[in-house]
């Protein structure tokens, strides 16, 4: 009788796969609940990307009484792009703040928070302008 | 997943105004809402187990083909605004 050796029933840690070795080499597994939290940022940044992608079409569906055409289709692709932008962003910085964390580094800057915000002002500053201009 | 299932409904709002190009990205969005649902309780399973023995894995593959499913619709979306 012996209590020496690891419970078999615990489920084993999956191993790593090839695209996490190549993508995320180095260093050790963070406190879960950091990993998690990063998830739930990239979903959360995921979300966003698919409001600007809804946005950028009804802009295009709706707006065809109030904008003039070049403004309009203007305004939606300004939206579609920044949503694919922020959809890959999302995905980079996700896997920065993952390197850094299996590194214990300092996390990087979020380089789509000036982008996002850029291209919102953009966007609202020409529809600010054509509503004026009117 | 909620979030695509629902902007694949207002996808398919937008199918009069655009015509069936819209189509594609209600299938793009639908298939991509599907396969979280068809592949949540392995992941749950997965993080959960995880949390117990304090090491999860990074779920590297669904968030590059969460963001692969996001950059598609925007360029089906391009294309489909500068085809109306």
């Amino acid at each position: 009788m012996t209590n020496s050796q690891p419970a078999s029933d615990e489920p084993s840690p999956p191993s790593r796969g090839k695209i996490a070795e190549r993508l995320l080499p180095g260093g050790e597994e963070p406190d879960p609940r950091f990993t998690l939290a990063n998830e739930r940022t990239f979903l959360a940044w995921i979300r966003t990307s698919l409001a600007l992608l809804a946005g950028g079409i009804a802009i295009e569906a709706f707006t065809a009484g109030l904008f003039l055409e070049p403004v309009r289709k203007g305004l939606a692709i300004v939206l579609l792009l920044l949503g694919m932008l922020l959809s890959a962003g999302a995905a980079v910085r996700w896997l920065r703040v993952e390197r850094s964390m299996r590194n214990k580094a300092p996390l990087p800057l979020p380089l789509i928070v000036p982008l996002l915000a850029g291209a919102g002002a953009l966007a609202a500053a020409v529809v600010l302008v054509f509503i004026l201009w009117r | 997943m909620m979030a695509l299932v629902t902007v694949s409904a207002i996808f398919l709002r937008w199918l009069p105004a655009h015509g069936f190009p819209i189509l594609l990205l209600f299938a793009v969005s639908s298939a991509a809402a599907l396969a979280i649902y068809l592949t949540q309780r392995r992941r749950y399973s997965t993080s959960s187990h995880g949390i117990a023995r304090e090491n999860v894995d990074a779920d590297i593959t669904a968030v590059l083909w969460t963001a692969f499913a996001g950059v598609v619709l925007g360029g089906l979306g391009i294309g489909v605004v500068l085809a109306a």
